[in-house]
């Protein structure tokens, strides 16, 4: 949800289809709704409406359309510009807000402050007093808010976290993870979705080693491994594997199992790279196992 | 560098060697003055960033000075002005340099489709090479380049590439270890990258295609970004032979009672370790990157199967490549402590 020419399919095409920033302005306005359905782990399928935010789809989807757009909502994602300032945008929001309670009382709620690589440093300021109106606005609803663009990893931060929200089980996942990655004696192991490349969970052993590097790196790895998918699909290869021998660490990036990638980054300069390899080899079958038992 | 103001000198100075990205070129400032970089790699470089409406006398040296001259035109603008300005630069520095390699980049090509980009970039090849004709027919001798550039893909590294590769003395036995690399582990191409700008520095004798060119430019890319995500950020090692966390070691160091030889196979572990990474497609293609020397890194393209299976060929063909390009690096470097007296940097 969001006004028109928020971000909301631009964001969708980026996080999806694996297309670049610079295209998105190509895009047109989105009439009505448009529904992807993306596989995402085994079985779990996620469903997402992009809702053309145009005044005269809203007026519909809150009045005629009201319980066929807000039943069965697992999240809703309100997507706001961060310059826009529209007091009809503020009415509509409550307006979703309010049906959303009527029809998925459960349903979480992300807001994205979007477009944040328009406004000029310092940023933190007029993403907190945008934050804090939002938040007023939200009552006494539940949401988590970010700041997104679509020029940088932070569309991925807060992507990896709505997925993160629908993921069941996404404990047992990272604890599994936890175990192959002292198995590997890894500083840490992520497990990245594989169309997407949005985290879905890490490893949780080594917290003081892990406390030393980028807390950013989860989604720049993601918005980096998408950028060199798109630049392989552009001459007409496919991305597959990668291995990393450099200054400080080892890494090994590979299909864990057909719906995910595995990451698994390695500070310990003894261990080589093929030991990785079969780890991650023999460990596929368990992860194949843990996805189907898990939705079904 | 030469060109029309907004043509985008600045921008392609920018993003080769201060690494901005590309998007962000569209802050910068207008040059209003000459600015001059220095970007140090297999050779120095000092690249001249000119204001757009300078003036032949307005250099401040002499034209015999440069080694190479770049002049940015806007692809859009095939118009007069730019083509003028162009052509009285050429005539400038045949007067007084004539081996100097003018190279022309039709820039921002990205801008437009296929169809029209190819005919612009015709059009003003052709009007730059009609003016010069009409001047004198002495003027079909220069070596003059066109080329396609856009900062918003490797086709910017590949001209500026070919510019260096001019500028490069040793540039023969460079590819001459390339081409008998690549013969020794049969992989169909192999190329000699600066890693920071991603510009290459020397490649075998087969054609350059962009296919495999961007893909390696891709690839260093994405090494370069990666590579201090994973490491620590506090100067702490990760890791250490005599304890499980970074805490530990560090103590156990400064208190001086580590195990010595562990230490021992640290230090000769990293005195010998040269970063390493390979990737590869769906397709059955494996990209490998080995650093050469603190700025340099083999970058080759072969089928995954022979990478898999010759393996250690490939390693101990990339050990001699190693030797032979760190001796022509300190050649080069020698050549210039001589004649250091004289001149001494490449003027661009
Ligand atoms: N600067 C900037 N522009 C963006 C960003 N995200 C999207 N845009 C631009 O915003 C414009 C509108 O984007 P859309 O994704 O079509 O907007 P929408 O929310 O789907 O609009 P409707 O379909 O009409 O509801 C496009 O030109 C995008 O290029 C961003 O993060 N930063
Ligand atoms: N589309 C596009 N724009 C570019 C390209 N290179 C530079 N620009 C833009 O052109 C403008 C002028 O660039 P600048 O480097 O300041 O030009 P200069 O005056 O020649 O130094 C900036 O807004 C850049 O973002 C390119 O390859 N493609
Ligand atoms: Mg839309």
């Amino acid at each position: 949800m969001g006004a028109s020419g928020s971000g909301k399919t631009s964001m969708r095409s980026l996080i999806f289809s694996n297309n670049p920033a610079s295209l998105t302005s190509r895009l047109g306005a989105t009439i009505d709704v448009e529904q992807n359905h993306v596989r995402f782990l085994g079985d779990l399928i996620l469903n997402l409406w992009d809702c053309g935010g145009q005044d005269a789809f809203m007026d519909s989807y809150l009045a005629t359309q009201r319980s066929t757009i807000f039943s069965h909502v697992g999240v809703m994602i309100y997507v706001f510009e961060v310059e826009s300032r529209n007091e009809s945008e503020m009415v509509y929001y409550a307006d979703c807000l309010d049906a959303l309670k009527t029809y998925s009382p459960e349903s979480a709620v992300f807001l994205l402050v979007h477009k944040m690589d328009l406004i000029r440093e310092p940023k933190e300021p007029v993403f907190e007093a945008r934050k804090k109106q939002l938040l007023d606005a939200t009552g006494d609803t539940v949401a988590s808010i970010f700041g997104t663009s679509i020029y940088d990893e932070s569309l991925y931060r807060a992507w990896s976290q709505i997925v993160h929200s629908l993921i069941p089980n996404a404990t047992v996942l990272s604890k599994h993870l936890t175990t192959f990655a002292d198995a590997c004696s890894a500083t840490e192991v992520v497990l990245f979705e594989r169309t997407t490349f949005l985290v879905i969970a890490t490893s949780s052993s080594s917290q003081s080693q892990r406390s030393a590097l980028d807390p950013t790196r989860y989604e720049r790895t993601s918005e980096l491994i998408k950028a060199f998918k798109y630049s392989c699909s552009r001459i007409r290869e496919e991305f597959h594997t990668l291995c990393v021998e450099l200054d400080g660490f080892t890494a090994v990036l590979d299909e864990m199992t057909k719906n995910t990638y595995v990451l698994v980054i390695i500070h310990n300069p003894v261990i080589e790279v093929s030991a990785i390899k079969l780890n991650i080899a023999m460990a596929r079958r368990k992860f194949e196992e843990l996805q189907r038992v898990e939705h079904t | 560098m030469l060109g029309m103001r907004r043509a985008g000198k600045s921008s392609i100075q920018q993003v080769l060697f201060n690494n901005l990205a590309p998007k962000q070129t569209f802050y910068l400032e207008s040059t209003m003055r000459i600015v001059k970089h220095t970007y140090d790699t297999i050779i120095p470089l000092e690249i001249w960033d000119c204001p757009g409406n300078i003036s032949v006398d307005k250099v401040g040296a002499s034209l015999a000075e440069f080694s190479a001259v770049i002049f940015v035109i806007d692809i859009r603008d095939v118009y007069n002005q730019p083509i003028s300005k162009l052509v009285e630069f050429i005539t400038a520095f045949y007067d007084v340099n004539p081996t100097v390699n003018f190279e022309v980049f039709v820039h921002k090509a990205e801008k437009l489709q296929d169809d029209d980009k190819y005919e612009n970039f015709r059009q003003i090849n052709e009007r730059v090479n009609d003016r010069l004709y009409d001047l004198s027919a002495d003027y079909e001798q220069l070596p003059l380049n066109f080329h396609l550039t856009s900062i918003y893909d490797s086709s910017l590294h590949e001209a500026f590439s070919r510019v260096i590769h001019k500028l490069v003395d040793s540039l023969a036995y460079l590819e001459h270890l390339l081409n008998v690399f690549i013969a020794n582990i049969q992989c169909p191409k192999a190329y000699l990258y600066d890693v920071k700008s991603c510009l290459y520095i020397a490649t075998d004798a087969s054609p350059v295609d962009a296919a495999t060119h961007s893909l390696s430019c891709e690839f260093i890319k994405l090494l370069n970004t990666l590579g201090p995500l994973y490491t620590s950020t506090s100067g702490t090692p990760i890791w250490s032979s005599d304890g499980d966390s970074a805490l530990s070691s560090s103590t156990s160091v400064s208190s001086g009672s580590s195990d010595t030889t562990s230490l021992a196979t640290k230090a000769r572990k990293k005195a010998l370790f040269y970063p390493s990474a390979a990737t590869t497609t769906q397709t059955g293609t494996t990209v490998t990157y080995h650093l050469i020397t603190e700025h340099l890194a083999l970058l080759s393209l072969l089928p995954t199967v022979v990478y898999e299976s010759r393996r250690g060929i490939v390693e101990y063909n990339v050990v001699f490549l190693r030797e032979g390009v760190q001796e022509i690096c300190d050649a080069e470097k020698e050549a210039r402590i001589v004649d250091s007296g004289t001149e001494t940097v490449k003027n661009t």
